[in-house]
């Protein structure tokens, strides 16, 4: 089976931080880099389900050349090879945007699965897996658990989680989208020398076709005005709490 | 990041005397073990605290006179214009980074050794030292205390022309012969120097003010006083008695006070130098806080200040003017640079291990758990925050094993720009033993080691860590590194080998289950059988009066054996010792020395008494803890480097060991052995240690010129930048 694995690469915020001349973005200067945690998961899942049954793991991105390393991580892993995807009138912070560029992705490749981490650690969207299916017309399953590829029937079983504790269990025909959640396994580290060999392995950059609407945009960031009434609670544990109890009652009544 | 403006406080000049201190960090004196004999490991040891930007940086306990030889122990002397010449290079480096020199003028009376002088002692009465056996000294003449008075005189005038700025009386740590004046203990005197607070005070007083007749107009004048020997009766300081009236009757005298709380004998100094076992930062503030109101002198205290919050709150509530440090300095010289720059969380904390004083215990020169440049900053030209770019930096390593050594040696080559470092251990997070070990009782803060090299290795892109992998051999042959290092660690013997038992202890074999070793309580979780617990150590540290203290508290009956003359003799050279076996009495724990375990059996354990091997000695155990020694885990790296060939063809260059899996050792020694191996990764056979300088005579050769030799190092200690990150 074919599984594309949809993964970006986030910025992490370090101890300062500036915005952009535009004040729409925070400065890249004050990012370091990194493979979205979700993806990271995501990657494994597709890593074994190739292992389990043969076949291949396409990763892919939308993003600037910075992004390749993203994806090196995802082939140091196993992924078999990897895909990029740019263009400088995208507006990268749209999800909307960045699934129109993932769908002619997904459609050049034809896969039977598409995986996606469930959010980026930096926007919190949680809206590219879903946008992505409804482009595709295809079924969509997000915060998934745990999975099981039935190759007779062309389906896969399984447990999404819902809020509550609660765990859903389905089944969906494929092609279909699947947005992961951590924890679904304990992802591999790659060696040295896995690292390495990924150096070698194949990553195509695609132009974008048509740059569509953005869905959502971003028109300013600010940080939010700080409140100067803090009031430190000092004193044993017991008696922090009694002044925590007291603070609680005064305001709830 | 710029700093927090509430820590603008700490920047503030002070004005002490004729001097001005540039802050207020305040490096006291610290005994590190090189002394005048050797100049320049002192002076650039002591210089590299001006550098990371103390007001003023202090010798060590420096004595004033051959009659105050306290060889072999080695501490400063000014007794000669030689030992002046000496000094200068002291002087000249503090200076060059724009801080103050100080000197502690030390004469120890009564505990004066003058083993190589073959002098008497001079003491205040004839009273043996409490410290030393068989050892005593006369009772001084009026016209000896004069003689005395004049000694301090001379030194003070040579600390001048040596180009100190500030000159120090002690009368301090239970030691300094004006404190013995002062303590009711020592001074059974019935003329003019004995009984009244006035009359034990008035040799300090004369002292301090022929000093400061003699050098007062261009030297800053200090008295480093004992304000509480914590006797809590007349015969030791007591706070509001004794030390506010000296205070008072001296304060005209003195620029500035050094205030310093403990020491009821001298071997107890550790209730100074507090370990973080017993004492927790700024544990002696609520005594200088009594003496506060009776000075108009800027007061100096120490309390192993490490965090700018507990320095702003000593200094704001108006308790102290300075923030006096010594092994908050020696975890970090740079600790003022790095809160003026915003930079506290690249500050290595001093853990209070106390692992710095246990060296000058021993009359050996200064190491550090955290920092492991300290003392190495002439003789191996280490410098604590500045690495070079490794000449082999196109290398990948593994480093199997993510304890003290791991991480600091990751630590290091990260720094020094090596392509990718993976650092690899099968726990899920990074640290080694010290992440049980700091679970034992007051032993919580010992994990500021890991966390700060957590931050550290979080901040170098070319580190990764891996965590919950074990590596076997063919996986560490495949893992496509270059250089592989292995610091895999140690374990604890379940078998009771040791120095005392050079064959497993019967009734170890099998693992009984009312065996357990230290690993199986703390990491594997296992029940202790019963309510009669035996700990037997030979190994003579921490671990087993530790797990005394946690049995005990957790309801045991613990009886603790050891083959040594004292429980835990270590902790006796890091200051915890005397505290450690109060404790385990206080806890109802039996101690028994001076006895080795012979057998075990269930329910009873026998041994014999070391000089009376043929009676046997036996004790109702349901349980035995054996903390003899520690196994290094050594086949990992013998079995890769019986097959050097194997390596090869997988593209690994180098293979290397550091730390416990080694040798096992003190943690100082292991995060040593990692800083060691990285700083020297790019050097021929960087598994031998490059030699160090020695500094010593060397007949038929003229004195060496120290700035030439360090040059010839390629070493630049004249460039002030900070943190250069490859």
């Amino acid at each position: 089976m074919r599984i594309v694995v949809c993964v970006k690469q986030v910025g992490v915020l370090g101890d300062e931080v500036e915005f952009s001349d535009d004040g729409r973005s925070i400065d890249p200067e004050f990012l370091d880099f990194a493979l979205n945690e979700w993806d990271w998961y995501a990657t494994e899942e597709a890593l074994r389900l190739r292992e389990a049954r043969g076949g291949e793991v396409v990763v892919a991105t939308v993003g600037e050349e910075r992004a390749d390393s993203a994806l090196r991580r995802c082939l140091a892993m196993g992924a078999d090879r990897a895909v990029r995807i740019w263009h400088g009138g995208l507006d990268a912070q749209d999800p909307i945007s960045i699934a129109h560029a993932l769908a002619q992705i997904v459609e050049e490749e034809g896969p039977d699965l598409a995986l996606c981490g469930v959010q980026a650690s930096d926007t919190l969207d949680a809206a590219t897996g879903a946008a992505l299916a409804g482009l595709l017309g295809w079924p969509v399953v997000t915060v998934v658990t745990g999975l099981t590829c039935d190759p007779t029937s062309g389906t896969v079983a399984i447990r999404r989680e819902l809020e509550g504790g609660l765990i859903e269990v389905v089944t969906a025909s494929t092609p279909a989208v699947l947005t992961i959640q951590t924890g679904i396994n304990e992802p591999r580290y790659a060696t040295l020398r896995a690292i390495k060999q990924a150096e070698q392995k194949p990553l195509a950059v695609r132009e974008i076709d048509q740059i569509e609407q953005a869905g959502a945009v971003i028109k300013t960031m600010y940080i939010p005005e700080r409140s100067e009434h803090a009031e430190m609670l000092g004193g044993s544990p017991p008696e922090v709490a009694r002044l925590i109890a007291d603070i609680v009652k005064q305001r709830v009544g | 990041m710029p700093r927090d403006p509430r820590y603008d406080v700490l920047f503030e000049p002070v004005r002490i005397g004729p001097k001005t201190l540039r802050n207020r960090f305040y490096a006291t004196s610290q005994c590190s073990g090189f002394g005048s004999d050797r100049p320049a490991m002192n002076a650039y040891h002591r210089a590299m605290k001006a550098e990371g930007g103390y007001a003023i940086v202090h010798t060590e306990w420096t004595a004033i006179h051959p009659e105050a030889d306290e060889w072999p122990a080695t501490t400063g002397r000014i007794w000669d214009d030689d030992d002046v010449r000496n000094w200068t290079l002291m002087c000249a480096k503090v200076h060059e980074h724009g801080a103050l020199a100080g000197i502690q003028l030390g004469f120890n009376g009564k505990h004066t050794f003058n083993l190589e002088g073959r002098l008497c002692a001079r003491g205040v009465t004839q009273i043996p030292s409490d410290t030393f056996w068989a050892h005593s000294c006369y009772e001084m003449t009026r016209q000896e205390i004069a003689e005395l008075q004049e000694f301090y005189v001379v030194a003070a005038r040579r600390a001048e022309q040596a180009g100190f700025d500030v000159v120090q009386v002690m009368s301090s740590h239970n030691a300094g012969i004006a404190q013995q004046f002062l303590m009711p203990l020592h001074n059974k005197r019935s003329d003019e120097y004995g009984g009244s607070i006035e009359n034990r005070a008035r040799f300090l007083r004369e002292v301090t003010e022929k000093v400061r007749a003699a050098v007062g107009e261009r030297c800053a004048v200090s008295i480093r006083l004992c304000i509480d020997t914590l006797h809590g009766s007349a015969e030791g300081i007591r706070v509001e008695e004794d030390a506010i009236p000296v205070v008072q009757m001296l304060d005209d005298l003195v620029d500035l006070w050094d205030f310093q709380v403990g020491g009821r004998t001298m071997a107890e100094w550790g209730d100074d130098a507090g370990a973080s076992r017993f004492f927790k930062e700024g544990h002696e503030l609520q005594y200088v806080a009594k003496v506060r109101p009776y000075t108009q002198k800027p007061i100096a205290n120490v309390g192993r200040f490490v965090h700018p919050d507990e320095m702003i709150k000593a200094i704001e509530s108006g308790v102290v003017d300075l923030i006096g440090n010594a092994r908050p300095g020696i975890a970090d010289p740079f600790l003022p640079t790095k809160i003026a720059e915003g930079r506290t969380d690249d500050t290595r904390e001093c853990i209070g291990c106390n692992i710095c004083v246990s060296r000058y215990e021993q009359h050996a020169s200064i190491v550090c758990t955290q920092n492991a440049t300290i003392g190495e900053e002439y003789r191996r030209g280490w410098h604590p925050e500045k690495f070079s770019k490794a000449r082999n930096a196109d290398n990948d390593v593994l480093i199997v094993g993510a304890g003290p050594a791991g991480m600091e040696c990751a630590r290091i080559l990260g720094e020094r720009g090596l392509r990718r470092i993976h650092l690899v251990d099968a726990q899920p997070e990074m640290g080694g033993q010290l992440n049980w070990v700091t679970k034992l009782p007051g032993l919580g803060e010992w994990a500021w080691v890991v966390d700060y090299r957590k931050v550290q290795l979080g901040k170098l892109k070319n580190v990764e860590f891996i965590p919950k992998t074990q590596l076997g051999v063919p996986e560490i042959r495949e893992y496509g590194a270059e250089i592989v290092i292995i610091a895999n660690g140690a374990d604890w013997v379940a078998s009771g080998l040791g120095n005392a038992n050079d064959e497993p202890i019967p009734g170890t074999q099998g693992a009984p289950g009312h065996v357990l070793t230290p690993e199986q309580i703390m990491v594997e979780g296992k029940e202790v059988p019963g309510r009669r617990v035996l700990i037997y150590d030979t190994e003579g540290y921490f671990m087993g009066p530790s797990l005394a203290e946690k049995l005990a508290r957790d309801g045991k009956q613990v009886t603790f054996v050891t083959s040594y003359p004292e429980v835990g003799p270590y902790m006796f050279y890091t200051l915890e010792g005397v505290r450690m076996n109060r404790l385990l009495h206080s806890l109802g724990v039996e101690l028994v020395t001076h006895h080795v375990v012979s057998a075990i059996e269930p329910g009873t354990v026998t041994g014999e008494r070391i000089y009376a091997e043929d009676k046997p000695v036996s004790w109702a155990a349901d349980a035995v803890v054996l903390c003899t020694m520690r196994a290094s885990r050594a086949g990992l790296y013998r079995e890769l480097e019986a097959d050097r060939a194997a390596l090869q063809a997988e593209g690994v260059q180098a293979l290397y060991r550091i730390g416990d899996c080694v040798v096992p050792r003190v943690v100082a020694e292991c995060v040593f052995d990692g800083h060691r191996l990285a700083r020297e990764i790019d050097e021929a056979d960087p598994a031998v240690p490059l030699p160090f300088i020695r500094e010593r005579r060397v007949l038929g050769k003229l004195d060496q010129d120290y700035d030439a030799v360090v040059g010839e190092r390629g070493i630049d200690h004249k460039v002030s930048s900070l943190v250069q990150r490859v």
